[in-house]
């Protein structure tokens, strides 16, 4: 209940805030909102479940944006940047699309 | 996250003991972890553990994540709003930069044509005038004569550089060549014994400048044999079974008199301007031009 009112006060927040974002960091947007959106999804599904642990949400959502930031920074000095971008998108658009599907399934029993 | 113990091999040195102190941390087939159960692991782990956080901190732990969440979200939600309006204005930016340089270029192509012509006129009043021939044949002089026109064109509701290859478009201006074509212009710009008919992407250049569908093709010759010599090419039957089996437009008309621009002025690439111990010159001295890699 707090989190949903939270996520809804970040994004408003993000939007009418609107902070420049540094050059440096453009890149790594994209993989953040997916890791975003992951994290999002699983915590829905956890609360869903009945398993939700703030902690973890927390940790797993940091760490994966962190560590999804990192492939890409990686990539990019290697020259395979976008293949790693991609690699990171698949990996996390399946777990979003899993989880979404739970959610679905707990919602509409269907 | 269950152990599927990898190694199933017995080894007998490795005690039961040995196995206890070797802490792993194994991980099931990541593909088949990715198409299992996409829920993050961790949940289900502190769930089955006893100590949970106190219900104070676990909401403050889920209201800064998902406050970040959210941010992220919202920043970028704005960032490519963004970037949407900035793409659209480097677009036209860009679009413009296109339209002056193209016109720069025209207008150096018209200088260059003009100096070309003075050049010529200056060689012809020091004594050194040209081969007609030749100038005719190298696109440096304008010519006017009767002329065949040929008018091709993918069919209709397709684009050109769709269905009609560079390689077709060379073939029929061979054609027209052995036909005993004076001077051809291809879109309009006239064709020097240098010049490339190429392909780049969906575009044909000729000498580097794009032209457009449906591309007009004009050759002065001799209005009696041209025309029938140019019916016997394989260009002419390569085009004409096109238009039979493709739908392909392909239009032959005799023209009256026309008028053919000349070719821009030649690219010197190993013309240089004669060293002083030769004749002194009268002639205007052309700057040398960087020797540019062929190909």
């Amino acid at each position: 209940m707090y989190a949903a009112l939270a996520l809804v006060v970040g994004i408003v927040a993000g939007i009418v805030l609107s902070p420049t974002v540094p050059d440096w960091m453009a890149p790594y947007l994209p993989i953040a909102v997916v890791a975003a959106l992951d994290a999002v999804f699983g915590g829905l599904r956890a609360k869903l479940d009945g398993i939700f642990d703030a902690k973890v949400f927390v940790i797993s959502f940091v760490a994966n944006v962190l560590v999804a930031a990192f492939i890409v920074f990686l990539g990019d000095q290697l020259g395979v940047g976008s293949q790693l971008s991609t690699a990171v998108v698949v990996v996390l658009g399946i777990r979003i699309f899993g989880n979404v599907a739970a959610i679905r399934r707990h919602i509409f029993k269907a | 996250m269950a152990d599927h113990g990898g190694d199933a091999r017995p080894d007998p040195r490795k005690t039961a003991k040995a196995r206890e102190v070797l802490k792993r941390n194994p991980v099931p087939s990541l593909l088949v972890d990715l198409l299992g159960d996409p829920l993050d692991p961790g949940y289900a782990e502190a769930a089955a553990r006893p100590a949970r956080p106190g219900r104070r901190r676990a909401i403050l732990y889920a209201v800064v994540g998902a406050l970040v969440a959210g941010g992220i979200l919202g920043v970028a939600a704005r960032v490519t709003d963004a970037n949407a309006a900035g793409a659209e204005s480097t677009r036209q930016a860009l679009l413009a930069d296109i339209g002056t340089a193209q016109r720069a270029g025209a207008e150096l192509e018209a200088s260059a044509a003009a100096l070309a012509e003075e050049v010529r006129q200056a060689n012809a009043a020091a004594g050194h005038g040209g081969d007609d021939d030749l100038e005719v044949a190298g696109g440096a002089v304008s010519v006017t004569g009767p002329a065949l026109q040929v008018v091709i064109d993918a069919p209709a509701g397709d684009n050109g550089g769709a269905v009609i290859l560079d390689r077709d478009i060379q073939l029929l201006v061979n054609g027209l060549w052995s036909a005993g074509a004076e001077a051809i212009t291809v879109g309009g710009v006239r064709l020097r014994p240098t010049s490339t008919i190429r392909k780049a992407g969906d575009a044909i250049l000729v000498d580097n400048k794009p032209v457009f569908w449906p591309l007009e093709i004009v050759a002065i010759g001799s209005p009696t044999t041209m025309a029938a010599d140019f019916a016997g090419t394989s260009g002419y039957g390569r085009f004409s079974s096109f238009a039979s089996l493709y739908d392909v437009q392909f239009g032959v008309n005799q023209l009256g008199q026309v008028t053919l621009p000349a070719a821009p002025g030649p690219v010197l690439r190993y013309g240089r301007v004669p060293s002083t111990t030769s004749a002194v010159s009268t002639e205007p001295t052309l700057p040398t031009l960087p020797t540019r890699p062929t190909g």
